[in-house]
Order: C-alpha cells, then sequence, then structure tokens
C-alpha cells in the first residue's frame, strides 16, 4: 500500500495505541490526535484535573514512544452539543440512545477528517474492530472486524459514506488478545489498560446520574408514575420512566404472579409498560433516520440485521421502503426489540448502512 | 527537512557554557551554601558569585538581587509582596501584563485590594495619560473617608469603570473589601467605597518592558520616573527585555524588577527579583531566612550560577546579536505581508522587540494553526493556549482591541542566537501554504 499520511484518532487506550503503532510500522506518515470531549467536572479549578486528562497523558506517552506528533483538539462544545444532549433528550422521550454510534456519525469522523485536511493528511485512523473493503465495482465499504468478540461495525453505519475512502482501521484483521500482545511488545504504557466499557460521558457507570443532572430530579421522565400492562390495567409504580430501558426486570416490584419485563413506555402517561417473555419478543418493526453505506435493499430483498451491541445479525426481510424509514420482518422474533437503539443492516459481512429502531 | 525552532520567546535551548558553568554544583560543589563547613563554603561562594554577577548586569547591589523559582515566582513575589504590605490599597498593571502578574493581581484582589487595570492602545501601548492622571489623584491626600461624598470624589477623570480606567467587572465582583456585604446599603454609599479604595495611593504599579506575545517596549523609564515621583514602587517584568535591550536599574528608576534564566539560554526553573534597597515586600513563602527572607528554601545554586552566567553573555552579546536579528525579523514581517492576503502585524506602529513578531491570519482555524505548522515543521506559538488544548483568544490582543476574528488567529514567530536567515526563508516558504490550506478548509 502506498504511503499515506494519516490523522490517527487516540483515546489513551490500548486499541487506539496500537492502531497508531501498526501505521507507523506500515511506514506510514502519522499523526496523533486526542478529542477532549467533555469534563466531568463543570469547573477546572486547581486541585480537580481534567476528566479526559489521564487519558491524554497515555495517548502522548504512546505518540511519543512512537515517534510521531499527537495533538489534543478541544471538541466539548460539539460534543455536548451533538452527542449528550441527543442523549439526554431520547431518553426523556422513552426511548434507548447510542450515543456512541451518533458521536462517530456526527461528531468524531466529520470532525477527524476535517482536522486532518487542515494537518495535510489523505486519510484518517481509529482503532475500531472493523475492516474497510472494496465491493465488485470498487468502492470503499465497511466490513466487521475479524475478532467477532469485538466486533464494533454496529457502532459505524452512521458514518457520512463519503467518507469510506479515507478511512482505515489496523486492528481490523486482529483479535483483542492478538492487540495486547502487540502493545506488550511495543512496550506501550497503555498495554494492560481495562477495557472501558461504560459510556464515556457516564463517569458514575449509571446513565441516569446524567439524566438527572442535565433533566433535574423534576423532570417528568424522572417522576415516578404507574406500571401498566399493555392493556393499560395497573399493576404498579415506578420512580421514572428514564431510569427503565425495555428488556429490564429489575426495579419492577414482585407480586405480579409471573415474570413481567419491560416491553416499553408512555412518556405522554408517565407509564412504564410490563409484560410477559412473550410480549418482549417482536418480530415487526421499523428503523428510520437511515444511513447508507452501500445501495440500500429494496422491499423483498433478504438482509441481516444486527439490534443490539454484541448481538447476532439475524435474517430479516425488508417489507416496505419510503421516506420514513424501513419496516423489517424477522424470521425468528427477537427479545426488546428497543426504540432508540441502532439497527444495523448486513450483506453478509459488509454494512450496508442502518437507522434507529422507531417504535 | 529538519524542523526550524521560531519559539525562543517561550524557552531557549541551554547554552553549553552555562551548563559547564552549572556542572559542578551538582557534583563536587553539591553543598548547601547554609553549611559552615568547606562543602558549604564551596557552595556559597559559587552563589555569591552569580549574584555579584547578575548583580553587576543589571547595574544592582548583590544584596538587591533575590533568586526564584523562576519569572513566574519574581512576579508573584512582586505584586502580591507588595500587595501586602499596603493591604487595600490598588494594585496597579497594565491589562498586558503576563498572566504571571495578571493572576498574582487577582490573588491580591481576593485578599482585599483593589485593582486597576492600565489600558493598551490599538498598538499595545500602555495609555500613559490614564497612570498619569491616576499618579496624580493620588499624590494629593486623600481626604477623611468618613467626610467623604459622591461629588467630592467626582474629578474630571473619575476613576470608576467606563471612565478611561478599565475595570473588569470579575475583578470588582472579587474584591472582598468591594463587595456589598449588605444589600440595603446604598449604591452611593458602595461607590463611596470603592472611590476611596482607589484613590489610596497604589501599592506597585506594574508594567512589563517587553511584551512577550507582540514584542511591544514600554516606554519604562519615563514609567518609572511617574511613579517614583508619586512615591509609588514600581515593577517590570524584564523577562522578554534582558540580553534584548539595555536593562540597567541605575539609569531607570524601578524598584523592583523581574528576569528569567531560560529565555536567555538558562536553565529553566530559575529567575531573579531585584528587590531596591528599601523597598517594603512581604515573602510569599515561610522558612529559613535563606535569600533575605524573600525566598526561603535551601537555594538552587546550580540555577544561580546558570542564570547568572546565561545573562553575562546574552548581555555581552547583546547588542550584535540584535543587529544580527533585527533584519531577520524584518525580512519575516516584509515577506509575510508580501505573501500572505489581510496578514495583519501585531504592534505595528509600537517600538518592538528585535525578535518578536505577531501576526493575524483571519479566516484560518485558530485551533488548528499551531498544529498545522508544527506538522510543516515550523514550531511557533500564539496567544495563551492552555495545556488541557482549549484555545483561548490572547487577553493581550483583546486588550489592544483586536475582535475575536483577528485576536484568535495568530502566530507568534520569536527569535534567538539559533535563528539563521536559511530558517526565515523557509518559514516565509511554507507559512503563506499552510494559511492558505486552512482558509479553504474553514467551514468545510
Amino acid at each position: 500500500m502506498e504511503p499515506r499520511t494519516v490523522l490517527v484518532a487516540m483515546s489513551g487506550g490500548v486499541d487506539s495505541s496500537v492502531a497508531a503503532a501498526l501505521l507507523v510500522e506500515k511506514g506510514h506518515r502519522v499523526i496523533g490526535v486526542t478529542m477532549k470531549t467533555f469534563c466531568y467536572s463543570e469547573n477546572t479549578s486547581p486541585g480537580k484535573t481534567c476528566c479526559g486528562l489521564d487519558g491524554i497523558i497515555d495517548a502522548r506517552q504512546v505518540a511519543d514512544r512512537l515517534g510521531i506528533p499527537h495533538y489534543v483538539f478541544d471538541v466539548e462544545r460539539e460534543f455536548t452539543r451533538d452527542v449528550i444532549d441527543d442523549f439526554v433528550a431520547e431518553y426523556a422521550s422513552g426511548r434507548t440512545p447510542n450515543p456512541c454510534v451518533r458521536c462517530n456519525g456526527n461528531t468524531k469522523f466529520r470532525d477527524l477528517l476535517k482536522r486532518g485536511r487542515m494537518l495535510g493528511c489523505d486519510a484518517i485512523a481509529t482503532g475500531h474492530y472493523a475492516r474497510m473493503g472494496l465491493d465488485e465495482r470498487g468502492s470503499a465499504v465497511l466490513i466487521r472486524g475479524r475478532d467477532h468478540n469485538k466486533d464494533q461495525a454496529y457502532f459505524l453505519w452512521a458514518l457520512p459514506p463519503e467518507m469510506l475512502p479515507q478511512l482505515m482501521f489496523p486492528l481490523g484483521e486482529l483479535t483483542k488478545p492478538e492487540v495486547r500482545q502487540r502493545a506488550r511488545e511495543l512496550g506501550l504504557v497503555t498495554a494492560e489498560k481495562p477495557e472501558s466499557m461504560e459510556i464515556c460521558f457516564v463517569p458514575t457507570g449509571n446513565y441516569v446520574d446524567v439524566l438527572e443532572q442535565r433533566l433535574g430530579a423534576e423532570h417528568p421522565a424522572l417522576l415516578p408514575g404507574v406500571l401498566v400492562t399493555r392493556d393499560g390495567e395497573p399493576v404498579g409504580e415506578h420512580d421514572g420512566y428514564a431510569r427503565y430501558t425495555v428488556g429490564q426486570r429489575k426495579g419492577l416490584g414482585g407480586g405480579h404472579g409471573q415474570r413481567l419485563y419491560v416491553i416499553g413506555s408512555r412518556p405522554a402517561t408517565r407509564e412504564v409498560v410490563v409484560g410477559t417473555l412473550d410480549q418482549l419478543h417482536r418480530s415487526e418493526f421499523s428503523i428510520g433516520e437511515l444511513n447508507w453505506l452501500a445501495t440500500p435493499p429494496q422491499a423483498g430483498d433478504q438482509i441481516a440485521v444486527q439490534i443490539r451491541h454484541r448481538a447476532p445479525a439475524v435474517g430479516a426481510q425488508v417489507l416496505e421502503v419510503n421516506a420514513e424509514g424501513i419496516q423489517l420482518v424477522l424470521d425468528t422474533s427477537q427479545r426488546a426489540v428497543t426504540p432508540g437503539q441502532s439497527a444495523v443492516v448486513f450483506k453478509g459481512e459488509m454494512v450496508l448502512g442502518g437507522g434507529r429502531i422507531a417504535s | 527537512m529538519d524542523p526550524i525552532y521560531l519559539d525562543h520567546a517561550a524557552t531557549t535551548p541551554l547554552r553549553p557554557e552555562v551548563r559547564d558553568a552549572m556542572l559542578p554544583f551538582w557534583d563536587e560543589r553539591f553543598g548547601n551554601p547554609s553549611s559552615v563547613h568547606r562543602w558549604g563554603r564551596a557552595a556559597r561562594a559559587g552563589l555569591d558569585a552569580a549574584r555579584g554577577q547578575l548583580a553587576e548586569v543589571l547595574g544592582a547591589s548583590p544584596g538587591e538581587i533575590v533568586f526564584t523559582r523562576g519569572g513566574t515566582e519574581a512576579n508573584n513575589l512582586a505584586v502580591l509582596g507588595r500587595a501586602r504590605m499596603a493591604p487595600g490599597a490598588p494594585v496597579v498593571c497594565s491589562a498586558i501584563e503576563h498572566r504571571a502578574v495578571l493572576a498574582a493581581a487577582d490573588a491580591a484582589v481576593a485578599e482585599g485590594s483593589a485593582l486597576r487595570l492600565l489600558p493598551v492602545d490599538g498598538r499595545g501601548m500602555v495609555q500613559r495619560d490614564v497612570l498619569d492622571d491616576l499618579l496624580q489623584s493620588t499624590s494629593v491626600k486623600a481626604p477623611n473617608p468618613a467626610s467623604l461624598r459622591l461629588e467630592e470624589l467626582a474629578p474630571s477623570n473619575p476613576p470608576i469603570p467606563g471612565a478611561g480606567l478599565l475595570c473588569s467587572p470579575q475583578h470588582w465582583g472579587a474584591a472582598g473589601a468591594l463587595r456589598p456585604k449588605h444589600t440595603q446599603r446604598s449604591t452611593e454609599r458602595l461607590t463611596t467605597d470603592l472611590e476611596e479604595l482607589l484613590r489610596r495611593k497604589p501599592a506597585v504599579v506594574s508594567v512589563m518592558w517587553v511584551n512577550n506575545e507582540v514584542g511591544t517596549i514600554q516606554p519604562v523609564s519615563e514609567i518609572a520616573e511617574g511613579c517614583r515621583a508619586a512615591g509609588v514602587p514600581f515593577h517590570t517584568d524584564a523577562v522578554q527585555a534582558l540580553g534584548k535591550l539595555p536593562v540597567r536599574v541605575d539609569e531607570v528608576a524601578v524598584e523592583l524588577l523581574t528576569v528569567s534564566a531560560h529565555k536567555l539560554g538558562g536553565p529553566k526553573g530559575v529567575g531573579a527579583l531585584f528587590v531596591r534597597r528599601g523597598t517594603e515586600l512581604a515573602p510569599l513563602l515561610h522558612g529559613g531566612g535563606q535569600e533575605g527572607g524573600l525566598r526561603p528554601g535551601t537555594e538552587d545554586v546550580a540555577g544561580a550560577v546558570g542564570l547568572a552566567a546565561a545573562a553575562v553573555l546574552a548581555e555581552a552579546e547583546r547588542m550584535g546579536e540584535m543587529e544580527r536579528l533585527r533584519p531577520l525579523l524584518d525580512r519575516l514581517e516584509a515577506g509575510l505581508r508580501e505573501r500572505v492576503v489581510e496578514l495583519v502585524v501585531n504592534g505595528a506602529g509600537a517600538e518592538r522587540s528585535p525578535t518578536i513578531l505577531n501576526v493575524s491570519v483571519p479566516g484560518a482555524d485558530p485551533e488548528m494553526l499551531l498544529p498545522a505548522l508544527d506538522a510543516e515543521g515550523i514550531a511557533v506559538s500564539s496567544g495563551s493556549a492552555c495545556s488541557s488544548g482549549a484555545v483561548r483568544a490572547s487577553h493581550v490582543l483583546s486588550a489592544m482591541g483586536l475582535a475575536p476574528e483577528l485576536a484568535g488567529p495568530s502566530v507568534r514567530f520569536s527569535l534567538g542566537r539559533t535563528t539563521t536567515r536559511d530558517d526565515i526563508d523557509r518559514a516565509l516558504a511554507v507559512f503563506p501554504v499552510v494559511v492558505e490550506r486552512l482558509r479553504a478548509l474553514v467551514g468545510a
């Protein structure tokens, strides 16, 4: 491959550290960048270090070790506007968002590409477990990472399609253990860093803390309401519909005679709808806010759809395609088809595109 | 292509001669200068010699030199140290001071001092008339506060916001002594308190000699004369002046003067404050009484030796170096004006240091300018950048009245001992290309 000038996003974690190292190894001219997306604390008074600072220090150390430049850019305002505000609004309207999808599609990659151009780069790279390939017509396509346990293609469906030719995912052919091994061999300070599972702007690991902080405890989404069955029969109380996610069993109280699950919410009446395991399963649903990275499927096409991270894609048929979105019927019904979550459409290993699950 | 270092105002490489002078004090002459024995004496001799050398460079007496942990500490000692000797009295400084002075003044405000910022004109020159008025009004003994009435306090040039003096609201708000203790207190009474405070003789006036961002040279000698005539101690931050201009405390009526080693080819973390004999100053640290009690703590002998050695060398080479650099800076300025459309030279029309050129390039992304130049091998600075990466518009350019569109995308080139004509020509080749690229991508 021709050497390129690559801007690589370095979070300070092991994945993006190795991604940068692999690019350097392949002879590319590499520039590292860390995005400062937000600050846990509102003020940065002396003594209080800024949240992402540890990540920034780690990324800087890795860049120094690799002998590449490293810059820190502040995208806090854009990140708050495009990702956190959306996250909060989605929960407030009774849906369950994927902030990482939103960030990749709206903020991170667009911003990287723009800054990359300003720095004279012709490609951008991240440490996602995904691959780039070419279809039969020679167009760039997004493909699942080889490590299916780590595959992150699910989070990348919302990328602007015109960006694909400039993307590089150096970890796409590696497994996580291989990545760690490379990090150790290279003596990177991030080699043994634990996996970060939580959402980056939810430091406590409990998203409700963010909702309470940004909506206020008096917001209807956080106020008590009634637990109802699908038919509207009250069966108990809950302490705020935004605290519940479809499929959840905890926090519903006992004594219902049968095991109950959250199957939805009705924000207008502040009701959380519960039902049996049976009622949690669905086979027909629609997805909106579509984004296509390849030729979109047509009505009648057989596709594969993944409705949550770390779940396999399942067979489905496209019933209808219209301006609002597409209507799907799954070959086998799935549990907890959750409004707001991403549904990603695959053809084999290739990402065709995706959207947000509508009601 | 080798990268080009045009950031000598940020810091300079340690000169080999300076390093050689310092080495013995980390090795065989490691002693504590306060010790009575021979090791102590060996270290003490080095410290004494360093003090003597620096004093000679500055035209001071050795006893008037206080070694500090750098320019920031010296500025804090001067401003806060003076403010604490005159509780409640105004601290006066220019709006374009280094953060070390402005933040120290803010700290004084938090302790009850009043603050007056001297505005600068569009060239970055301190508005002398404002300072003169201030000194004149304070040289008259203030009337008894108990008998104060507003109309008596309204001279032709009332020292209140909006009347020539820049007093930012956050400073008023932060001033403990000025904060309304009871909301029912009348505005009239409050204004009276405030004016009374501001009419008191300032604890210190601080105006930097050479501005670190735009390079403007303030008429420090005349300002110092004015302050002395009014009986007000005058401090100047000479960190960017030493080695570039004649800096002599026997020719300029300063009471306090800050220097720093690492801008001169000396080590980082060492500076000094000249404290004219008889100037009352409160120490910021408390300890073993070193440096006349003004800066206690076991002395960094190697550092002091490094500062003195760097100052001696810089002063000896000053005239030749400045004669060499002036045409290089002029070449840079003329070349940039020619090659970059809508380029603005900040501080144009003012007398400036032959080592600093600050330009604004409207339309270029302020946050990307330095990285993009660095990626092309040009090392420069802009206004204050914070360690987390967030870029704020320079307070200096803002004080000069530059709109954010100009104050944001600014670049400081600073030349020094290692700068060659080839460096300048390469910067001239690269800079316009980078600016053009950034301008083309704005809003992309």
